[in-house]
């Protein structure tokens, strides 16, 4: 991100790493969500976390294949929750808050019952 | 004595990664074919594996990002899920293979039936994946892998016409079978610069914390490892190249391999070249057992890493759990590991661009290196190595077919 506040979108931010204020991986920026009008200025408006939020950018067969088994919500991040953008995303709350890492958070109970496992 | 257990990644990426059962098989037999001819090629591959591993272990010291999220941030999404699934296919055929391997060195060991053995072997591979911590995995299986040298010692009892042996180190072309040579050559590329070693490589140097002040470490973990890995390679086909070649024996097998060791070294050698490579291939079955793991995490964005605790990266947990379940069910079917592993590194040549052009351009990007990007020697190597990746990936799959897999 470059002092002036212009961001290279395609190549500054998309696809890459979310980590959350306490250092978790929590998924990548999937897509963004831009806000503005033909010839004015484009800013991110939120970044879009989520398999089925690939679907506008793949090949068309793939999409469906994704409309179709990843039915789950896109997770919605508001921009002002970025705090800073290196080689990751690095946000100002934690994932739990934001509704991320859920997946994570679904199997790690179970992992956890196994002896061993950390916790 | 920091130092020594300093360079246990680089050791466990190349004895896993550099003399896997693939590899053993393979440098054998291009040993028995053509004597000392490929020895080359191998200083080739290694120079290839040295220069990318040095690559992304310095990207993943300075920017924190291992092998796939350049994958994605820089081949874009559909070529980077062309290029997992690619990955991951080979990953899983080669862990099967590595895991095959083991039960058959075990096999050679305790004469127990071969499919008992599979079994055994997962079960111990997932209890030592489970319970030791990153660090201690790396020193048993690399550490243990070394009793490989016991080929150098063999190579050396068996007394090599030496003036022979530096012919096939300058580059030149057999003309009397030109195909099957450069199948073997293009063979013993692919295996060199396997991409499961950088995805190993650079996923652990973030497993051992490595930043900015690492780099040397990462230097002499690249060379020292795999340039131990070209020295094995050697071994095993200066061997080959003595004892097999003079009378006639292609030596398919693993237990053939291993009479390298025995015919000059007696029992003690036989019982040394089959610790190691026990341990060797073991190592290697951690190795893609994880890479695909790291692999899937790191595309998908999941937290992962065997630091974060097995219940800390659960999803990562259960893709290395399920990749070693599928292993498992691949082998038991029976199919032969060797042949296996001959076609994983085939196809993962093909596939070997996909994995290099995002290491080759993320360090050269200034906005994650900063300071550490590439200089002129690491971009001159880089470049040239690239020339030789699109070479073997466009003529794998052809030599492969016309050559019925180096048969003639």
């Amino acid at each position: 991100m470059s002092t002036s506040g212009e961001l290279d979108v395609a190549y500054g931010i998309l696809d890459h790493q979310i980590v959350d204020s306490e250092n978790r991986r929590c998924g990548k920026v999937d897509d963004v969500e831009l806000e503005g009008k033909v010839g004015e200025e484009m800013r991110v408006a939120a970044l879009l976390v989520g398999v089925s939020a690939w679907r506008g950018r793949v090949p068309r067969p793939l999409a469906g294949l994704i409309a179709r088994y990843f039915a789950r919500q896109v997770v919605r991040v508001p921009w002002e929750v970025v705090k800073e953008v290196d080689s990751a995303v690095h946000l100002g709350q934690t994932a739990a808050e934001l509704d991320l890492g859920r997946g994570d958070d679904r199997w790690q109970k179970r992992i956890a019952r196994i002896p061993g496992s950390g916790f | 004595m920091k130092r020594i257990f300093g360079l246990a990644l680089g050791i466990l990426a190349a004895i896993g990664g550099f003399v896997d059962i693939g590899d053993i098989v393979f440098n054998t037999a291009a040993g028995a074919t053509f004597g000392y001819g490929l020895l080359w090629v191998v200083v080739l591959g290694v120079g290839g594996i040295i220069t990318y591993s040095e690559m992304c272990g310095r990207v993943a010291a300075v920017s924190k990002r291992p092998v796939f999220d350049a994958v994605r941030e820089r081949m874009g999404l559909s070529t980077g899920l062309v290029a997992l699934i690619a990955a991951q296919l080979v990953n899983l055929m080669t862990l099967a293979a590595e895991v095959g391997g083991i039960a058959l060195v075990l096999q050679l060991l305790s004469g127990l039936p071969y499919r008992a053995l599979i079994m055994l072997a997962v079960i111990a591979l997932t209890v030592v994946i489970w319970v030791l911590p990153f660090s201690w995995i790396e020193r048993v299986f690399g550490y243990c892998g070394l009793c490989l040298l016991v080929f150098a010692v063999g190579a050396l009892k068996l007394h090599p016409d030496w003036g022979e042996v530096a012919k096939g180190f300058v580059p030149h072309v057999n003309t009397t079978s030109p195909l099957v040579y450069g199948y073997f050559a293009v063979g013993l590329l692919g295996a060199a610069m396997t991409p499961y070693e950088v995805y190993f490589y650079s996923s652990g140097a973030i497993e051992e914390g490595w930043s900015p002040k690492d780099l040397g470490l990462n230097k002499a973990n690249a060379m020292i490892g795999y340039g131990l890995g070209g020295f094995l390679s050697f071994a095993l086909m200066i061997t080959a190249g003595a004892l097999f070649l003079p009378l006639g024996i292609n030596p398919e097998l693993l237990g053939t391999v291993a009479l390298g060791a025995e015919v000059p070294l007696g029992q003690i050698g036989l019982i040394l070249a089959l610790v190691g490579t026990l341990f060797a291939v073991g190592g290697a079955a951690i190795d893609t057992c994880f890479s695909g793991a790291y692999n899937l995490a790191q595309f998908l964005g999941w937290e992962w890493g065997k630091y974060r605790t097995n219940a800390g990266a659960p999803r990562f947990t259960i893709t290395w759990l399920v990749l070693l379940a599928l292993g498992f069910c691949i082998v038991m079917t029976g199919i032969d590991p060797v042949m296996l592993t001959e076609y994983a590194v085939i196809f993962s040549a093909v596939a070997l661009p996909f994995t290099y052009i995002p290491i080759l351009l993320t360090a050269n990007d200034r906005t994650y290196m900063g300071r550490y990007v590439n200089g002129r020697v690491a971009n001159t190597l880089g470049l040239f190595y690239m020339l030789v990746i699109l070479f073997i990936a466009v003529t794998a799959i052809p030599l492969m077919v016309i050559t019925h897999m180096g048969q003639g």
